[in-house]
């Protein structure tokens, strides 16, 4: 029975492993929106998440602001940015950075830290490093926060490091610049203070951010170029889009059910092979008037102690990789009550379908065989 | 219990052989009645057919009065839970105590187990003369104390017909002669109808009647020597 509890824990860690990346994905996608201080925001109507923006007329947040129950609103500017690495491992590679422009006398960031070292970059050509870049940036890191102002290529123009800050990797850039708009501009030469990626808004203390969201709907009236969300909205769209329009849902709920036909292979084989040993006694006891069923409740309940036993253990173990994988890839990788509830089912189902299974051989258990 | 005409075989197609050839036999409720012959004759068939271990093929065989030919799963299960199986292992469950095991009997009869299961299953012990091993292994328990644990497990649900096969082989002389008594006494006193298949000739004293059995026919009836004396001394 010991190989059949490491079997199911083996499952379960799978199945942990595979939800929890997925899960990673999707959060790390948001977890720049958790950070912005704004209770609506206006985005594109072709707009994908929070990296892939698109952008908006900046009119728009001109008539939001005139909106009831606003009390502002502000414009934020999103690309992605090709730099070079000053890692110690990597030194002069090139990376994807996230650029995210944003005027200095702005408290877009609800982070004390970022708010505070906003002013900085009110020079041109300075940005705010994020400490959670992936990649051994500590020497790199050091060198900014004693104002030793590194220097590096962003974008085929050089861009001075006057402050760090922390957000976090996402899988499409290893990090984050946040500079000033006007340091944006000169970034980004395509882009024109008039088109903004992302809109802050901010509702009048004890208004309802839903309500005025649809007040500001209205005030749009035909013009459907923008979209109007709350922050928790918003949050649902960016993890709804990635997850219709990528195909991490797919690989991870493929790579969710190989966890389960391996979980279902391992106990069937030995739940079959403990039926066997045990056949004689099965006979038996149809032969003393036990109906099949209450013998299949015997199976049944030896599958489920066998999913308790095993997700225990595959629980722990997982609990320990998300650390590793938390640590190691600065990612956002979490047990949810959901998760738990969900594998503990998967795992409860896993071991009732091998069971179901095992079962065929206590059916074919004939009673006249015991003499 | 009654049979008539009963046939059986084994196998299909040319290897299809004849077990049991047109038999008849009526047993009275309460009577002891042992069967035996040389192996293979067909008395273990007899008993799986009675006790619905097996399907009738051809002729009747009835059960207190309910005919087990052309019976379903379920009427089979109702019939088996009508019949106390002793076998020639004692097939006990072994990581079950001797007062489980026995519980196992009553259990078995589908309706859950009765509120008194456990002091029922204590009284058919002390009536095996165990009562003081309920807490015991298989593994704890000599042979003939094992056996005893399958005739209480048995007999515990007080089923009007004990079937029993060969309880005795894998006994010594003196603990056999034991547990045949004691099957003999308890089924005596409650008034239940034993169908044994034996051929130890050390215990054929405790048989109302004796059948012999070759080839599939029953070829020679005669009174035990039990049927003489009186039934309760």
């Amino acid at each position: 029975m010991a190989i059949a509890t490491a079997g199911v824990a083996f499952a379960v860690l799978l199945i942990f492993m595979q939800l929890g990346f997925m899960n990673m994905l999707f959060e790390s996608a948001v977890m720049i929106h958790r950070r912005l201080n704004a209770d609506i925001v206006l985005v594109s109507s072709t707009s994908r998440d929070f990296a892939n923006p698109g952008t908006f007329p900046r009119s728009r947040l001109l008539q939001a602001v005139g909106v009831p129950g606003v009390a502002d609103a502000e414009a934020l500017y999103v690309t992605p940015r090709e730099w070079i690495k000053q890692s110690e491992t990597n030194r002069g590679e090139r990376a994807q950075m996230l650029m995210i422009g944003v005027g200095p006398d702005f408290a877009a960031f609800r982070d004390p830290e970022i708010a505070a070292q906003l002013p900085l970059l009110v020079e041109t050509g300075t940005a705010l490093f994020d400490r959670k870049t992936r990649g051994n940036f500590i020497p790199f890191r050091q060198a900014i926060e004693r104002g030793e102002r590194p220097q590096t290529e962003l974008g085929g123009r050089t861009v001075t490091l006057v402050g760090t800050m922390q957000i976090g990797s996402s899988f499409g850039s290893e990090g984050v610049l946040i500079v000033s708009d006007q340091t944006f501009f000169e970034f980004a030469l395509n882009r024109v203070p008039s088109a903004p990626s992302v809109g802050l808004v901010n509702v009048v203390p004890n208004h309802d951010a839903a309500e005025v969201a649809s007040a500001i709907r209205a005030r749009f009236g035909a013009y459907d170029d923008t979209m109007v969300m709350t922050m928790e909205d918003f949050i649902e769209h960016s993890k709804g889009r990635m997850r219709r329009d990528s195909a991490i849902s797919f690989v991870f709920t493929f790579g969710t059910i190989i966890g389960m036909i391996v979980g279902v292979v391992i106990v069937l084989e030995i739940l079959s092979a403990d039926v066997h040993d045990h056949l004689a006694e099965y006979a038996t006891f149809k032969a003393m008037g036990f109906s099949n069923r209450a013998l299949l409740g015997v199976v049944f309940e030896q599958s489920l102690i066998l999913s308790v036993a095993g997700f225990v253990p595959g629980l722990l173990v997982s609990l320990g990789l998300y650390a590793v994988v938390r640590s190691a890839l600065t990612m956002p990788i979490a047990m949810t009550a959901e998760r738990l509830v969900l594998v503990f089912g998967l795992a409860v189902t896993m071991c009732a379908l091998s069971g179901a299974l095992a079962m065929r051989r206590v059916r074919k258990a004939d009673p006249a065989d015991v003499f | 219990m009654e049979l008539s005409r009963l046939s059986h075989w084994y196998g299909v197609g040319e290897t299809r052989r004849q077990v049991l050839f047109d038999l008849d036999l009526v047993i009275p409720r309460g009577e002891v009645v042992f069967l035996m012959g040389p192996s293979g004759c067909g008395k273990t068939t007899i008993l799986t057919l009675v006790g619905g271990l097996r399907s009738v093929q051809q002729g009747s065989v009835r059960v207190a009065g309910i005919e087990l030919a052309g019976a379903n799963e379920a009427r089979l299960i109702a019939n088996r839970r009508k019949c106390g199986f002793i076998f020639q292992a004692h097939n006990l469950h072994r990581s079950l105590t001797a007062r489980e095991n026995v519980r196992m009997g009553l259990e078995a009869q589908g309706r859950g187990l009765p509120p008194d299961a456990d002091e029922r299953s204590e009284r058919m012990l002390a009536v095996v003369g165990l009562a003081d091993h309920a807490d015991k292994f298989q593994h704890q328990l000599s042979g003939g104390q094992r056996q005893r644990v399958a005739i209480a497990r048995a007999l515990v649900a007080e089923p009007p017909l004990i079937l029993a096969d060969e309880p005795t082989a894998a006994l010594d002389k003196q603990t056999g002669h034991d547990v045949v008594a004691l099957l003999r006494r308890v089924a005596r006193e409650r008034g239940m109808t034993v169908l044994m298949v034996t051929h130890d000739n050390r215990v054929l004293d405790f048989a109302d009647r004796l059948l012999e059995m070759e080839d599939g026919r029953i070829v020679a009836a005669r009174s035990g020597t039990a049927a003489a004396a009186p039934v309760n001394p």
